[in-house]
């Protein structure tokens, strides 16, 4: 421990071993949340998914698809943006990976515990937004560029209940700091989720929207534009994308497991103990609002572009504010 | 008025529908009266035929009169002597002409009636049913496309399931088929023994001749 | 300074007062596509999101069925018939076959009638089925797929016991059914009939049946966003139905409760229970609620035929070569798409003079041009999938 702690103290040191972790969980993650969504969604519809690579259990699998999509020759459209092509996929996923230096893993242990933490998040997200309509201009493709618009509209009108709905938590917390809204939570034994619980709802659904997931994912499934803005990525580059989804999806769980379920909190942990196990319980909790995310894929069928947009309007801003104000109110009384 | 057969609906199981039954002879009887035409039961058919000229009244007053709402279909039999492929009539018609026959039908006891009329062989023209039926329209397109008869008043006669620029009428009896005039009707056996291919591909091969075959489909 | 005031003046006063023109576009949807059932091409003039002047091209499957036929002799022409629509292979050979018979003054044994009458049922399990599992699909559901073709692969299972076919069986002869055990004079002796274990695996693959359709209907019937996507969308009323000949569950789902098997007397539906199936408001969801019901009641259909079916021979007697003799005859049917109907001509000879095959899809689908009328795009998938149209049966 006093080794670990030395070591992190040094600078450069330290600042390789993270980008070592952060290089390393990343891809991991992704193939996981990956694999499970192929068996889970296999056990919900009465197959078996993924059975011959890697003895029966097909574990392999995703590392065989990665390792396919390296090998696809890179094609790019002639008319295309090149140098803005290539971007669009590092932006969406470097916005997806910049999220994951925020999040508190165990006490201090964020990579970078920043204090407007939940600022820096929510701003950083809004980033894969730029990629997206950026992957659709760029692709030098009619149908593309009208996919990328309809994703980037679902996006932003999403961004408002995602931000309004954390605004109950920083208010009954005080700060903005990821790390001291754990703390908080330990320290009056609630999770914010018993408080807090409309705004954690809606900004499950916001997040469900911002990562084009199934109810919302008019912008990738749409039955005429094929693929929508990603229909001239192949290859690498439309890996690159895949796993950002995948990896976005585990840190918006993450952000809401810190923000509302006390983050990586067990009941009868403390001092190093919470060191070691903290990141494995945010990990737990995470990888059970992901197992949420990926029911609901199965489950439900996709919104219309219009239903989409009037409930994030009509019905999930209002209702965000309303929750602030009350919050408020409450704080001040109580 | 002939029947081929004595007619009379069977009382079916009531749940929603009653059926009352009465013989198909008066219904027929009564419709053919209402449009001037004259009416044959044919097989438990109801066949009405009337002239050309009163075609599209004819249908209105089946519509209005007799609740015969439901437009079932509309097509057309090219009668005539000179075939090119399958077999030619077997009494030869003394005049050669287009029948154009149109179904139509109630929907609470299922009342049928076959209209039928005579058109002109050679040039078939009669007056769309559109404004009496809308659904006439893909049908009438298809019976232009097939045998050339032309419905006065149809806003939009183009090809239906041909492509453009088809030449010929495919179903009329004149029409030969490129399959058949390599190979003659009924696809006389070929050289490399046909017993073996049974199933799908014998069907070329089982003729009128193949009594055989004939036997195990019987 | 100056410079960026000068600038920001210049830019304030330079206000966007130019119309944004949308053009109208034109959408090509098809022919090749996940969603339009085949090839189906849909030419639509598209302002915005909402789409104007929908034309159907058709004709890409047309197979020349009509002429065909006139070429063929009657065994001939039911190994064909079968693929009109071949989501229900069965139940397009019914009509054709009892056509035949009609002119024939055949009496058909009531045994094969009621084989008919089973497998005619299965078939139209089938075709259902596949809408189960297409229609949410195409509304962004993956699960009931599996659900629905499970249990069809239960019923193409029974098909194909019985018929040695799951989807083209060419089951029917004239005057009966195929015997099931070869078909050589000399097997025509022994004894041939259904398998001996058709009777417990259709009954437990009924019950069956009746569990998916409990599920489904748990899983697609109440969810909030089916409803909103298919409650109120493509409102078809029932004048409109009937003038365009669209028949079978989307005429029913308006509301006129018409049923061919009720009215026709091509198999022995009298003998069962079932009932009628009809919708109140003729949107989407009714279209999907009767399909789902009929499953049910065919179903049930076949649980009362198997515990009554007659024993006796399965096929009339007919000479070696059939000669159907002069006559005119239009027989229709209640196939799961609608009515289907052949009119047969026949001069006498071995095979028919003319004909005519009215197929439920080709009418239903005529809709589309005034249904589709100044829809929102996601919208038409959505109408054209609670159509359940099959291509073969559109441009046979």
């Amino acid at each position: 421990m006093q080794l670990l702690a030395e070591v992190m103290s040094n600078f450069w040191l330290g600042l390789i071993i993270k980008l070592l972790i952060v290089a390393l969980l990343v891809p991991v993650i992704g193939m996981i949340i990956g694999f499970a969504e192929m068996k889970l969604s296999a056990k919900m519809q009465n197959r078996v998914g993924p059975y011959y690579a890697g003895g029966r259990w097909g574990w392999a699998q995703l590392i065989a698809d990665g390792l396919k999509f390296f090998q696809k020759e890179d094609i790019i459209p002639a008319d295309a943006d090149r140098p803005v092509f290539k971007l669009a996929p590092a932006l969406v996923l470097g916005a997806t990976v910049a999220l994951v230096v925020v999040i508190p893993f165990g006490p201090n242990m964020a990579f970078r515990n920043l204090e407007l933490g939940l600022f820096y998040a929510l701003a950083i997200s809004s980033i894969s937004t730029i990629g997206v309509l950026v992957a659709g201009w760029s692709s030098a493709n009619k149908y593309s560029l009208i996919g990328s618009l309809r994703a980037a509209g679902q996006l932003i009108a999403y961004e408002l209940p995602l931000v309004l709905s954390v605004v109950g938590v920083v208010i009954l917390a005080g700060t903005m700091n990821l790390d001291a809204i754990v703390q908080a939570q330990i320290a009056t034994g609630i999770p914010y989720v018993v408080p807090q619980f409309l705004g954690f709802v809606i900004f499950f659904i916001a997040a469900l929207a911002e990562l084009s997931r199934l109810p919302f994912d008019m912008p990738v499934a749409e039955s005429e534009l094929v693929m929508g803005y990603l229909t001239e990525y192949t290859g690498f580059r439309f890996l690159f994308f895949f796993l950002a989804e995948f990896v976005n999806m585990f840190t918006m769980s993450a952000i809401a497991v810190t923000l509302f379920l006390g983050g990586y909190h067990f009941p009868g942990l403390s001092g190093d103990l919470a060191t070691v196990l903290g990141p494995i319980v945010l990990i737990a909790k995470s990888f059970l609002l992901v197992f949420v995310m990926l029911w609901f894929r199965w489950t439900f069928p996709r919104f219309r572009e219009d239903q989409l947009q009037s409930m994030a309007w009509k019905v999930l801003v209002p209702l965000a504010l309303a929750n602030i104000a009350v919050t408020a109110i409450l704080k001040v009384v109580i | 008025m002939t029947s081929s057969q004595p007619e009379a609906e069977a009382p079916e199981q009531e749940q929603e529908t009653v059926e009352a039954p009465h013989p198909l002879t008066e219904f027929a009887n009564s419709v053919a009266e209402a449009v001037g035409g004259e009416a044959v039961i044919t097989f438990d058919t109801v066949k009405v035929s009337v002239p050309a000229d009163r075609w599209a009244q004819a249908l209105t007053t089946a519509r209005d009169e007799f609740g015969l709402v439901l437009f079932s279909f509309l097509s057309a039999i090219d009668w005539s002597n000179e075939t090119a492929v399958g077999d030619p009539l077997e009494q030869p018609l003394e005049e050669e002409y287009i029948e154009l026959i149109c179904t139509v039908s109630d929907v609470s006891e299922g009342k049928r009636v076959t209209f039928s009329t005579r058109l002109d062989h050679d040039h078939p023209e009669v007056q769309t049913l559109i404004d009496v039926y809308a659904g006439a329209n893909w049908h009438e397109r298809e019976a232009h496309e097939m045998f050339g008869i032309r419905f006065i008043g149809h806003p939009d006669l183009s090809h239906l399931y041909l492509p453009e620029g088809f030449l010929g009428h495919p179903l009329r009896k004149t029409f030969p088929l490129l399959a058949r005039e390599v190979k003659p009707w009924p696809g006389k056996v070929d050289v490399e023994g046909m017993p073996s291919e049974e199933g799908e591909e014998g069907e070329a091969a089982e003729g009128g001749e193949g009594a055989e075959t004939e036997e195990e489909e019987a | 300074m100056t410079l960026d005031q000068d600038l920001v003046r210049h830019l304030s006063e330079v206000s966007v007062s130019v119309e944004l023109q949308t053009p109208e576009m034109t959408l090509n949807i098809g022919p090749q596509h996940p969603s339009t059932h085949g090839v189906l091409r849909l030419v639509a003039r598209v302002d915005g999101e909402r789409a104007f002047d929908v034309r159907p091209v058709i004709g890409y499957m047309h197979r020349g069925y009509e002429k065909l036929a006139e070429v063929r002799n009657y065994p001939q022409i039911t190994t064909i018939v079968n693929r009109i629509d071949w989501v229900a292979g069965y139940a397009n050979e019914i009509p054709f076959i009892t056509a035949a018979e009609k002119l024939m003054e055949l009496e058909v044994p009531p045994r094969a009638l009621w084989i008919r009458l089973i497998l005619t049922e299965m078939a139209r399990m089938a075709s259902h089925l596949i809408f189960m599992a297409s229609y949410p699909l195409e509304l962004g559901a993956q699960t009931p797929l599996f659900f629905a073709l499970r249990e069809r692969e239960r019923v193409l299972d029974l098909l194909e016991g019985v018929t040695g076919g799951r989807f083209h069986p060419n089951f029917n002869r004239i005057g009966g059914v195929k015997p099931a055990y070869g078909s050589g004079s000399q097997t025509r002796k022994l004894i041939q009939d259904l398998p001996k274990t058709f009777y417990e695996e259709t009954r437990v693959a009924m019950d069956e049946v009746l569990h998916v359709c409990d599920q489904l209907e748990d899983l697609v019937a109440g969810n909030e966003i089916i409803l909103a996507r298919t409650k109120g969308i493509g409102v078809l009323p029932p004048e409109v139905a009937v003038a365009y000949g669209v028949t079978g569950p989307n005429l029913r789902a308006s509301g006129v409760a018409f049923d061919l098997r009720r009215v026709e007397d091509y198999l022995p539906y009298d003998q069962f229970e079932f009932n009628v199936i009809t919708g109140q408001n003729g949107d989407c969801w009714d279209r999907w609620w009767v399909r789902l019901q009929e499953i049910r009641e065919s179903a049930r259909i076949v649980q009362q035929a198997i515990d009554s079916i007659p024993s006796g021979p399965i096929q009339a007697k007919v000479p070696k070569v059939i000669k159907v003799p002069k006559g005119e005859t239009y027989v229709r049917a209640e196939n799961p798409k609608g009515e289907m109907g052949y009119y047969l001509v026949s001069d006498g000879g071995q095979g028919p003079y003319r004909l005519k095959i009215r197929s439920a899809s080709f009418s239903n689908i005529s809709i589309l041009p005034w249904i589709l009328e100044g829809v929102l795009v996601p919208d038409i998938i959505a109408i054209m999938g609670s159509l359940d149209f099959v291509l073969g049966d559109v441009d046979r």
